[in-house]
């Protein structure tokens, strides 16, 4: 049997579309098998994930865990349209957290920062504090050219584990029977709801976070050398971009966006800090800005997806005691078939007679 | 205060060898697919899936044996996957990757939640006469179980047909110059799957290891970066098998030095810090390395990471 492949033209989109939603359910489908394995009717288990956009209050949950995605995502775009591979999300959302936190216990002490302040200071801090810790992945590539996938990577295990350390130790709540939480933030600094919705502001931030990338990418000067730079390495040099600025203030954007997706965490879900207070919201950010095709704009519903996937995770693990992780399966698998699909549409396969 | 230096140096070794197999075996796998040019970002879910199903099976059958082979066709099958992703698709090889870790993390978890706080029995270990009676170096190298022996014949085989064999030097072209290879005719796409194959096995390996080798209890995410750590070891060890040795036991001694340090009471109370070591020793030997190979850039196969099309 003879397997040929030759390269496509380009193809409609509809019938891009169609491949898209034919590997989509193929996803879905080997996912039933894990349902029937944990003894769970498929069937069952997928009007959980459906009722998770369909239901008005769990949909308002699927847009509130999309948020953080969205923002982790946004930034990671920036940085992979460079080549360069920050897989370091999910540490510098943690460092985010823990400055957006530091911001409110340390007021909650001094009272230096009128309410009204709070929030824009923590935004500003969060912002910093995640972009300079991802800045350090840069400077190393940069001076040192030391691979960013390996410094990126050990930063998220030193992060979380900083985290961990403040909420088990100086951070933890006297009050707090014992748990490793940190005090309950003060009204002043929850991020309020859209009016007429459960849904926080933070969806404002991500869809101005999303035009703010579209910008910076196809209309800015930084978004020509971002992309001149992504193609060709040697061609960036030879144009005269230098590679330490270029990196460095991308991931300061793309680390900032993160620290920021960490904000949403602890000032729009949860209203405190708690270790492990992130799901992988920083992994599942490689997914959805790979499957978005690093378009900002794209990012956002697909954000929303897959925040629908973690609420559907929560209801089945309540209400059909499967574990969390399942989530985390079907991240990866919907990543593996997407990436199939890609190729589907770049490429025609001929196996002996039959064409694809 | 009362302290045997030397049974306590000889108990930091044992375990220094024992914490460092795992690295060894995921090392040279790992040196094997990168050689050819395939980076492999989906060690860590490969070991882990390893370590799950050493577990499972070992837990219901009893069977070891059976364990250590459903274990490698593990991580022989996420290679596969791996491999038809970068290799025949030409996907981007770090999204491949980095897919199947947070597979194998995602469904590890999954299936092995219902076994969570079983255990098994961990092999035991066979001393191999004269050379275990050596004082300190014997426990810690020959009083070992069949896996570490294993790891040695792993790495110092490894290297000899990596780089005194036709087979490592077709790996080593393919991953240095495809295009030339393949006008010589070596099958550069074969030599690729078997490579990542390679890899896989012995990460599965590794995770067989690690369980019912070395920790037989099950914690969901328990390879806590190890896989990760691994990949950066191949940078450590110049792309060699031989090399790897030295790198995988640095790591196995700093892990050994927190348990010991744990049980001498240090950092109980803020055992964070003490957690983070390994991580941030894999930052500081990358920067320490990379002055020394930027002058010399020894190893680095020039075609890493691209995938080969032939032009027609």
């Amino acid at each position: 049997m003879m397997l040929k492949i030759t390269r496509r033209g380009s193809i409609s989109r509809s019938f891009s579309a169609l491949i898209t939603s034919i590997f989509l359910l193929l996803a879905f489908l080997a996912g039933s098998a894990l349902f029937l394995y944990a003894g769970v009717n498929p069937v069952e288990a997928y009007y959980a994930v459906v009722q998770s956009f369909v239901n008005p209050l769990l949909l308002a949950e699927s847009i509130t865990r999309g948020i953080p995605i969205m923002l982790v995502s946004l930034g990671l775009a920036i940085a992979f349209r460079m080549n360069f591979w920050n897989i370091g999300g999910e540490g510098q959302l943690y460092m985010g957290m823990f400055a957006a936190t530091g911001v409110v216990l340390w007021n909650l002490e001094t009272h230096v920062i009128p309410d009204l302040l709070l929030l824009p200071v923590m935004f500003l801090a969060s912002f910093v504090v995640a972009g300079l810790w991802g800045v350090i992945a840069a400077v190393l590539r940069a001076k040192l050219e030391i691979n960013e996938v390996l410094t990126t990577i050990m930063l998220n295990y030193i992060a979380i584990l900083f985290v961990d350390y403040l909420v088990y130790g100086p951070w933890k709540d006297p009050h707090g029977y014992g748990f490793p939480l940190t005090k309950p933030f003060p009204p002043s600094a929850l991020l309020p709801s859209i009016p007429g919705t459960h849904v926080n502001m933070g969806l404002a931030i991500g869809i101005i976070a999303a035009f703010l990338v579209h910008v910076l990418l196809s209309r800015s000067k930084i978004g020509f050398e971002i992309r001149v730079t992504g193609d060709s390495f040697s061609a960036a040099r030879y144009a005269g971009i230098s590679y330490f600025k270029i990196a460095t203030t991308v991931m300061m954007i793309s680390a900032g966006l993160a620290g920021l997706a960490g904000l949403t965490i602890v000032s729009g879900i949860i209203g405190r800090l708690r270790p492990r207070a992130s799901p992988g919201y920083g992994y599942t950010g490689i997914i959805v800005a790979w499957i978005s095709g690093l378009n900002p704009w794209l990012i956002i519903p697909v954000s929303i997806l897959f925040g629908g996937l973690l609420v559907a995770g929560d209801t089945l693990q309540s209400a059909m005691r499967l574990p969390f992780a399942i989530t985390q399966v079907f991240q990866a698998l919907i990543l593996i078939f997407v990436i199939m699909s890609e190729f589907l549409k770049k490429y025609r396969i001929q196996i002996g007679g039959v064409k694809i | 205060m009362s302290f045997d230096v030397i049974a306590f140096i000889t108990s930091l070794l044992v375990s220094t060898v024992q914490a460092g197999t795992i690295y060894l075996l995921a090392t040279v796998g790992e040196i094997y697919a990168e050689r050819s040019g395939v980076i492999n970002l989906g060690l860590e879910g490969m070991i882990i899936m390893g370590a799950l199903t050493s577990f499972i099976v070992s837990f219901y059958t009893g069977d070891y044996l059976l364990a250590v082979l459903l274990a490698v066709l593990a991580g022989l099958l996420m290679s596969l996957l791996h491999a038809f992703i970068s290799i025949s698709l030409k996907v981007n090889q770090y999204v491949s990757g980095i897919a199947l870790t947070i597979l194998g993390l995602g469904l590890s978890g999954f299936l092995g939640r219902p076994l969570t706080g079983m255990t098994v029995e961990k092999v035991h270990e066979i001393p191999i006469p004269v050379l275990s009676d050596i004082p300190v170096v014997g426990p810690a190298f020959f009083k070992q179980n069949v896996f570490v022996y294993v790891s040695y014949v792993v790495a110092i085989l490894g290297w000899y047909v990596l780089f005194k064999t036709r087979i490592g030097l077709n790996i080593r072209s393919v991953g240095e110059n495809p295009s030339m290879a393949d006008s010589l005719g070596v099958n550069v796409t074969l030599v690729r799957y078997g490579a990542t194959l390679f890899g896989g096995a012995l990460a599965g390996l590794a995770g067989a290891y690690f369980f019912i080798g070395y920790q037989p209890f099950w914690v969901e995410g328990m390879t806590a970066g190890r896989g990760w750590i691994s990949i950066a070891l191949v940078i450590f060890a110049a792309w060699s098998p031989l090399r790897a040795i030295a790198g995988a036991y640095l790591f196995g001694g700093v892990e050994a030095l927190q348990f010991r340090m744990q049980a001498f009471g240090y950092g109980t109370a803020t055992p964070q810090f003490m957690l983070m070591l390994p991580y941030a020793l894999t930052i500081a030997v990358l920067i320490m390395l990379s002055h020394h190979s930027i002058r010399k850039r020894i190893g680095v196969p020039a075609a890493l990471g691209i995938p080969y099309s032939r032009e027609e």
